[in-house]
């Protein structure tokens, strides 16, 4: 799962902690995230692209070839 | 607003307020007062001190942390808590079966079965584990449960980022 949280955080001018704080996780799930390490939950992912006013896929898009991290292990 | 002054060390909490460092603080307090009851009760030969107390902490411990404002625990940490719980029972259950087939095997003297067994062999004497015994075999099962869960614990943080670094 690829994502551009972080090009989005950039539009907004926001750190880590602001969206973190902004829809109630911690700082480190969103650098989590970022990094491809965690893969949200839907409505982590739904919460996520509300805030930053755009659809999910915006944001998220499936990547067929990356494993995930379950697939990692 | 309470205020609790100890050896230079304030501590300031509003009621129903916490800072996260101030309820850390608190369960050290919590831990060393458990081990002055652990050394007494032991001193007093009363087990039902350290029960009580443990007991107690337990229950300190859980409303203290829901007065606690700035512990975030969201859904990557909750998973995180629940996969090195699970595997720790996983490992805890299968070493722990291990033991206790090993007890029910000598209770029943079954290493010796194929050479004593004759119709009119009496049944072996009821062997009961020595309290004190038990006692060792409990703590190591207890220390054992907390290395693993540690352990695991330490391991799904780092699997799923808790220690990536940033470059903000």
């Amino acid at each position: 799962m690829k994502n551009k949280i972080k090009v989005f955080r950039a539009m907004y001018d926001l750190t880590q902690e602001d969206l973190a704080q902004a829809i109630g996780v911690t700082r480190q799930t969103i650098l989590a995230i970022e990094k491809g390490k965690y893969v949200p939950s839907l409505d982590l992912a739904f919460r996520i692209s509300k805030y930053f006013k755009v659809n999910i896929e915006e944001v998220f898009t499936y990547d067929e070839v990356t494993p995930t991290v379950e697939e990692k292990q | 607003m309470n205020m609790l002054i100890l050896h230079n060390v304030q501590f300031v909490y509003h009621r129903g307020r916490m800072k996260k460092n101030t309820f850390y603080l608190l369960v050290g307090f919590i831990a060393i007062a458990l081990l002055g009851a652990f050394w007494y009760s032991d001193e007093i030969h009363n087990p039902l001190l350290i029960e009580v107390a443990f007991v107690a902490a337990v229950i300190i411990g859980y409303i203290a942390r829901r007065n606690v404002t700035d512990l975030i625990e969201d859904e990557r940490t909750m998973k995180i808590t629940e996969k090195a719980s699970l595997r720790t029972m996983q490992v805890f259950w299968v070493i722990f079966c291990v033991f206790s087939l090993g007890a029910v095997m000598q209770l029943l003297h079954v290493p010796q079965f194929p050479q004593d067994f004759r119709f009119d062999r009496k049944p072996p004497a009821f062997e009961i584990l020595p309290p004190r015994l038990m006692g060792y075999y409990q703590l190591g099962f207890l220390c054992l449960m907390i290395f693993l869960y540690v352990g695991f614990r330490v391991y799904y943080a780092r699997k799923y980022g808790d220690w990536e670094t940033d470059e903000e």
